[in-house]
């Protein structure tokens, strides 16, 4: 049974925070309708939805590609109609995101992919070069550092797209089809690594097709149908991961974490 | 691009360079010729120097006035008449090089007049004719090059802007995704620009090397041939600096015509 999502207390601290939002592209239909939902810190949903539902729009209206046609979004507390241009880049660097083409740069090596966003945060080279080698070898990358990606797997890019998103440890991820193109398999895999990280408090949002993943994964659901957006609960019996992940303790461990069983999963 | 500019502007340089030093040379010079007559001997001319010289000499306002020697006017002319000519024989004019004193006006028709009375056959010149003429003539070569570094500028920045154009549109991709990971508009920009700049640089050293050689070429040719006939061809070295500035302000207006192209782009994007 669908239920409406309760709005959290706390829901001004709410990671993103939806209201009455609607969406259009230049004088097109609206493609997204009345959505007004919040997502809490260290929250965990898939999204579903039939083709042309409306999903790519939404993410697209999170990771800031779009600004809505009406309606309220605050992400991070910010109402995002008030940021300045000037200042959205860093309100953007709090979201990664796992594009469905991956979209990494051809032209530049893995660790320089990785390595981009901390970058373009003006990090110093030697923090860079720590930071990322250490999450390509949680990732399973380290013998692949200086690769280009065209000569890697789809598995393989799909970890380095991953990497790049997760290494300035975003409050928000986001994933378009992240499983779409491997199999099951690492399908599988790169949800327990989606799950490390939300672990670590991170909110996850993951858009995906793949009904069998989901019901296996027993996660909170949001389904769009025709531009609305409905909420269900986890299929499967797991405890609810917005009560049950204490997100304030789990943020403040180091990253890349100590090397955990992610490895061996990655591998396994 | 950087090759045309440079030859151009190195045409603009010399010439200017060649018309002062013409100006220089003739300014406070006059020329005085005496023609034979046919019936005088060659001691009677020699007498028409002396007096002719005596009353230059008392004028105000005249430094030196040398008689050309003969020899001299006949190696003037062996280019147009050959080696072989009997120069002695043949009734040359007589010259007179005259030095006028600096900033000093003197009444060229007085003195004109003065010497016409006193000795027969003779001309003054001040080369005013010639002078504004060639310098009329250099003027607007001069104009001409100009206007040719201008169109040159112009169409590199054409190029660079459409060029950026295209870059843009091929890496419309690795813009968006800076973008949307956050990077500042400055930042991409600046990717672009230094991308740009080093391309040009590169590209503009190669065609100012090119443009070096030529220009080199040139002046040594100019320098085997007969230096009677030709103007020497000399570029200075405060000559040789400015052209040297071109590749590098080239490539500065291609990446400052990059990152206006680049800032431009992402000003439509959210």
């Amino acid at each position: 049974m669908p239920v409406k999502q309760q709005t959290k207390p706390n829901a001004a601290d709410g990671v993103v925070r939806f209201e009455n939002v609607g969406m259009r592209y230049g004088t097109g239909p609206e493609v997204l309708r009345d959505l007004s939902f919040s997502l809490g810190p260290a929250s965990f949903h898939f999204l579903t939805g039939s083709s042309g539902a409306g999903k790519s729009s939404l993410l697209k209206l999170l990771y800031l590609a779009r600004l809505p046609s009406r309606g309220l979004i605050t992400l991070f507390g910010r109402d995002i109609a008030t940021i300045s241009r000037r200042d959205m880049p860093e309100v953007r660097r709090e979201v990664g995101v796992v594009f469905q083409d991956f979209r990494l740069l051809n032209h530049l090596s893995v660790f320089d992919n990785v390595a981009l966003p901390l970058r373009i945060s003006g990090l110093h080279e030697g923090i860079i070069r720590k930071h990322v080698i250490e999450l390509l070898t949680w990732v399973g990358l380290a013998d692949s550092l200086r690769a280009r990606p065209p000569t890697l797997s789809g598995g393989q890019q799909q970890r380095v797209a991953i990497a790049r998103a997760v290494i300035s440890r975003p409050r928000l991820l986001l994933a378009d089809e992240p499983t779409g193109n491997v199999d099951d398999v690492i399908a599988m895999r790169l949800l327990y690594l989606f799950e490390e990280l939300n672990r670590l408090g991170t909110t996850v949002v993951i858009a995906t097709h793949n009904d069998a993943l989901v019901s296996r994964f027993g996660r909170p659901r949001m389904e769009l149908e025709a531009g609305m957006l409905k909420f269900h609960k986890a299929n499967v019996a797991t405890p609810s991961t917005i009560d049950s992940v204490d997100s304030t303790a789990e943020a403040q461990s180091t990253w890349p974490p100590v090397r955990s069983n992610l490895t061996d999963k990655l591998s396994g | 691009m950087v090759y045309l500019a440079m030859l151009a502007l190195a045409c603009t340089l010399l010439l200017s360079g060649l018309l002062a030093d013409w100006d220089q040379g003739l300014s406070n010079k006059i020329t005085i010729q005496i023609m034979p007559l046919g019936d005088e001997t060659s001691e009677e001319i020699e007498a028409h120097l002396t007096e002719t010289i005596r009353i230059l000499l008392i004028t105000p306002g005249i430094a030196e006035a040398n008689s050309i020697p003969i020899t001299e006017i006949a190696a003037m002319l062996e280019p147009w008449l050959g080696a072989a000519a009997h120069v002695a024989e043949l009734p040359l004019p007589r010259l007179i090089d005259v030095t006028l004193e600096e900033n000093r006006n003197i009444d060229i028709e007085g003195l004109s007049k003065q010497l016409a009375e006193n000795v027969p056959g003779i001309t003054l010149d001040d080369h005013h004719f010639w002078r504004e003429q060639f310098s009329k003539l250099v003027r607007s070569l001069e104009v001409l090059a100009i206007l040719v570094v201008g169109l040159v500028a112009l169409a590199a920045i054409g190029v660079v802007v459409f060029a950026t154009r295209g870059g843009l549109a091929v890496h419309r991709e690795l813009i968006e995704v800076l973008h949307l990971i956050g990077a500042h508009d400055e930042y991409v920009a600046n990717q672009f620009q230094r991308h740009t700049w080093h391309n040009c640089l590169r590209g503009s050293v190669v065609a100012g090397i090119f443009g070096i050689a030529t220009l080199v070429g040139i002046s040594q040719l100019a320098k085997e041939l007969d230096p009677t006939l030709l103007p020497t061809i000399e570029v200075e070295i405060w000559q040789w600096g400015t052209l040297i500035l071109v590749p590098i302000i080239a490539s500065l207006i291609a990446m400052w015509t990059a990152r206006r192209t680049v800032m431009r782009a992402l000003a439509r994007m959210v």
